[in-house]
């Protein structure tokens, strides 16, 4: 059954049956394709809203955009286009993400997404490397692409558009040591085991630091930085939450993150002097943020509405303060004061998507094999 | 499984035909004794039927593509990883084809190579050391000493099981870190600093921390059910205590001892995320890689190396039921040894000795076990200015004005305990069937028990991969597509991990059953199932309260199933909610966390009152 166009015909009673049931509810054992997306959102009431909405979008991304325990941009997002537009925004958090709908095309099982929202450059390499047909449509015009910041398109293909980015740094605690301001000087005696970063196969800043540290050193130098930098202690943990908790913990005063760090801190109350900013060589790498239009959406157009929607000036200022990253566009609205505690590196790098195709995968597993060698 | 209530073995069973029966009752007898003479078939079909259409089928989805690549069969990608010295250590080089001799050298050198198998099963065999040498102090005390609050201690020993590994980092860092607790009392004690952490210990020491209080339960089960007379004889006979000990009590702990041991390994050996939390990445495990391998989406060697895992994993298990089979300890007590005071009744050194040995344990334990708990309680009342309720309101506000696509505290709550309950009423008699068939005799009745636990063995991240493709994704039948998911699909994935312990619990003691007993009953026409159910079961009755408080154990602590069953996040449980807390500050994911173990304790001393007797498990 084609269940993008069963959802726009009964959206209204597909989620009221969803949410009149917790638990058990729609468990009839053979249910509808609705299971591991977060299909039921939006629940009964939501169809009161937007009253004769005769269009539903449903944008797949990452949980941590609509559900994140500081601030997440999704809801907000969601009320402000069903309010303009005459439709229905559902959101869907696959726990593999990306990687979902992939498996879903390699199956040949419909994808009930229309659009996906938090690709990385390394996403649509893997994309590519997998699908022989590809899973995303080339866009075409989108109001305010040209908005977009030159550095940060990432899809020569002209698919994603990026609608936001972060840099990632190195944060540490002034009170207890000064960070050095090369990589070199990580390397110096009295940063001994002060730094923690994060697996690069499973984490994006983990692997935004090793991408960093191939741009710097190249793919035939980076594996002795690496070595140098194992000899003086560095660790490496699983997540992001690992490697942070382990450093506001006092395990180490050096941690590989975001440059938006001082924004939480401050939200918390915290010392900014344990919360400083270090950018590398003075650069801090991108990681951009884009969507991209799924291969036989059922709402192509909605779908260009809605990314034109996200790039407009003041879409694009809330989204990056409630996502606690940067804009995409040049032309957006941001607090006067965001810019005093989200940091911008003097030199943005990065890898495009041409120099990481057929080339990340082996720099990763190299360091693995070099890193993990018992 | 409620225990028959309506007079049990009535004697004659069906054919008694007593003068005052009426004929509808007796063609209700004649319909209840043919449904209980197919009660165990029935309930083996349905057993298999759900193993195969949950587990089974789903987790071929993923393993085929190890051998299938491209649409052509190969055996290349096995080769190819076992040739591989980064994976299996020097040996892979014999595999190469490299001589012997040279192998064996390097082998022998101080900088051979492990490979990653190799260094997986290492640091299983250390931990499983660690769990067994902090798990039988504890057996010990438990099993032989009455003082208050023992059965809520023992009820509350598998507490640590269901603690997310994000829990169990937390309470680690705050316990043993640089700025931890240890060190705090160390320093006061003017004793100096450790480093623990990001070492082979500190990751140790967690899954210690998880699998001991595996190893002392069921050891303490087996040690509640030596029979005192055997310990009497011997001590009458001049057996000094060692001895009686010795020859008496300890060969009926072995295979307890031996099955902790093992099930320790096994979970050991898969380990995953705790590791990088508390190790890094140089210490990193085969289930590191095929996490990696899976979500680059390399499936034929992240495949082959899950199988690999498996092999390994289920040839130990294999091993240690054989082991199981030929040491069933047939005399099961039926009056246990009477438990000593904690408090010494003399001051004689065989009165203070294990009394002091005990106190030793208790400070080790405090830290272990205790400290790191008491951590992550901290943790979640702990705010930028000190103490604070924030994070629990944060969980409150979370529930009252969250969007419906956020997590709800509550209802991660609620569908918990649902699915913790439900599937443990699947659970039970799954286990308790296969436990029936495994300890017939028949050709190879061990490897299907092997087969049986491949729940326990299997990487978690190939069973998700497989649901998602076997189950969510579903199969064409006829034009349309099948597929299964939401609440009933998560109970049974639950069942499917939580029924092995059942097993393993029951099998032993049915094993050890007089079959005699069984033969009469079945003689007098009793219907097996209501042998099973009058006769076994009472007899095993602790070891399916303790398989019960491990299938319910399981449930609560299960995530990849979950999360890629689930429906919607109204069907998320705690474990994920606390995954979904996470952020710059730990507190709402701690809060979480703590809610998780209030309900838990509450539920396992639930479950331990509602089995009833005190004896056994």
């Amino acid at each position: 059954m084609d269940r993008r166009s069963f959802l726009t015909a009964a959206g209204a009673t597909v989620s009221v049956s969803f949410a009149g049931c917790a638990g058990l509810g729609d468990s009839d054992g053979a249910s509808t394709e609705a299971s591991s997306t977060d299909e039921s959102t939006a629940s009964g009431t939501s169809t009161g809203d937007t009253g004769g909405a005769d269009e539903t979008l449903v944008v797949g991304t990452y949980s941590a955009f609509v559900d994140s325990p500081s601030t997440s941009p999704g809801a907000w997002v969601k009320q402000r286009f069903e309010e303009e537009f005459d439709a229905r925004l559902v959101w869907q958090t696959p726990s593999n993400e990306v990687n979902h709908y992939i498996e879903r095309r390699n199956a040949g099982v419909d994808i009930e997404a229309d659009m996906y929202l938090g690709l990385n450059t390394d996403h649509l390499v893997r994309v590519d490397e997998t699908l022989d047909d590809g899973l995303f449509a080339e866009i075409g015009d989108v109001a305010g692409q040209d908005d977009i910041k030159p550095g940060l398109q990432f899809d020569p293909d002209g698919r994603a558009i990026p609608y936001d980015t972060g840099y990632i740094s190195l944060v540490f605690d002034g009170t207890e040591t000064t960070a050095p301001e090369t990589f070199d000087g990580l390397l110096a005696e009295e940063h001994a085991g002060d730094l923690i970063t994060q697996n690069p196969a499973s984490s994006a800043t983990g692997r935004a630091f090793l991408l960093h540290t191939v741009k710097q050193f190249g793919p035939d130098g980076y594996l002795d930085y690496w070595s140098d930098l194992q000899e003086n202690d560095v660790r490496v943990l699983g997540s992001w939450s690992d490697a942070y908790s382990a450093w506001s913990g006092g395990e180490a005063p050096m941690v590989v993150s975001y440059s938006t760090d001082q924004v939480f801190a401050d939200q918390n109350d915290a010392n900014l002097e344990e919360h400083q900013i270090r950018f590398l060589n003075d650069q801090g790498y991108a990681n951009p943020e884009g969507m991209a239009v799924f291969d036989g959406a059922d709402t192509p157009d909605l779908a260009r509405e809605f990314m034109s929607f996200l790039l407009r000036p003041e879409i694009q200022g809330e989204i990056a303060v409630r996502n606690v990253q940067f804009p995409a566009t040049e032309s957006a609205e941001l607090p006067e004061d965001y810019a005093e505690l989200a940091q911008e590196p003097p030199e943005p790098v990065t890898f495009g998507y041409d120099e990481l195709k057929g080339s990340v995968s082996g720099w990763i597993s190299d360091w693995e094999r070099q890193f993990a060698s018992n | 499984m409620a225990r028959d209530s309506d007079g049990g073995a009535d004697g004659g069973g069906g054919g008694s035909t007593g003068t005052a029966n009426s004929p509808s009752r007796e063609r209700g007898r004649t319909v209840r004794n043919t449904i209980e003479r197919r009660a165990i078939v029935g309930l083996a079909v349905a057993t298999i039927a759900l193993l195969l259409g949950i587990f089974y089928y789903p987790v071929a989805t993923v393993f085929i593509d190890s051998v299938l690549v491209d649409g052509r069969l190969t055996g290349r990608v096995f080769v190819s990883i076992l040739r591989d010295p980064f994976y299996l250590g020097e040996p892979a080089r014999l595999l190469a084809g490299e001589p012997i001799a040279s192998v064996i050298e390097d082998a022998l050198s101080p900088d051979r190579r492990l490979g990653v198998i190799g260094f997986t099963a290492y640091q299983a065999a250390l931990s499983t050391v660690a769990s067994v040498a902090l798990g039988l102090p504890a057996a010990y005390l438990l099993a032989r000493f009455e003082f208050p609050g023992r059965r809520t201690l023992r009820s509350l020993t598998i507490l640590p099981f269901v603690l997310p590994s994000i829990m169990v980092g937390v309470g680690f860092v705050a316990t043993f870190g640089r700025n931890g607790t240890l060190n705090a009392v160390l320093g006061a004690l003017g004793l100096g600093q450790v480093n623990l952490l990001f070492t082979l210990e500190a990751v140790i020491v967690a899954h210690a921390f998880y699998n001991a209080p595996l190893v002392a339960r069921v050891t303490t089960a087996a040690w509640e059910s030596v029979d005192a007379s055997a310990v009497e004889t011997a001590r009458s006979l001049g057996a000094s205590p060692f001895r009686a000990f010795r020859d008496v009590v300890a060969p009926q702990l072995y295979p307890s001892v031996l099955m902790g041991a093992a099930l320790t390994f096994v979970f050991t050996f898969s380990t995953f995320p705790i590791v990088l939390a508390l190790g890094g990445f140089q210490l990193a495990t085969v289930e590191v890689f095929v996490y990696r391998l899976i979500r680059d989406l390399e499936y034929a060697e992240a495949a082959a190396l899950a199988l690999i895992e498996l092999g390994i994993s289920l040839g130990l298990l294999y091993a240690y039921l054989r082991y199981e089979a030929k040491h069933t300890v047939r005399s099961r007590g039926i009056r246990p040894l009477p438990r000593r005071p904690l408090t010494p009744p003399s001051f004689s050194v065989r009165e203070l000795l294990p009394r002091m040995g005990l106190a030793v344990y208790a400070v080790v334990a405090l830290a272990v076990f205790v400290a790191p708990i008491a951590s992550m309680i901290l943790a979640s009342l702990s705010g930028p200015e000190g103490l604070t309720l924030a994070n629990y309101q944060f969980l409150i506000d979370r529930q009252t004005t969250g969007a419906s696509f956020q997590v709800q505290p509550w209802d991660a709550v609620r569908n918990s305990l649902l699915f913790g309950v439900a599937s443990l009423a699947v659970a039970l008699p799954m286990g308790v069937v296969v436990a029936v068939l495994t300890t017939r005799d028949y050709r190879g009745r061990k490897v299907v028990d092997a087969v049986a636990m491949a729940p326990l063995a299997v990487s978690g991240i190939v069973v998700g991969l497989g649901l998602l493709r076997g189950l969510v994704f579903g199969v064409e039948v006829g034009g349309s597509r099948i597929a299964v998911g939401g609440g009933f699909a998560i109970i049974a994935a639950h069942a499917v991990a939580g029924y092995p312990f059942v097993v393993r619990t029951v099998a032993p003691g049915l094993e050890g059953i007089d079959h005699r007993l069984v033969e009469s009953a079945r003689a007098l026409g009793a219907p097996r199932a209501r042998a099973l159910l009058d006769i076994e079961l009472p007899l095993v009755w602790p070891a399916v309260v303790a398989g019960a408080a491990f299938a319910f154990a399981i449930s609560i602590g299960e995530f990849s199933a979950t999360i890629v069953l689930a429906s919607g996040t109204n069907q998320f449980t705690m474990p994920i909610a606390i995954e979904r807390f996470i952020g710059r500050r730990l507190g709402p994911a701690t809060a979480m966390g703590v809610v998780l173990l209030v309900v838990t304790s509450a539920s396992f001393l639930l479950i331990d009152r509602l089995g009833g007797d005190d004896v056994g498990f």
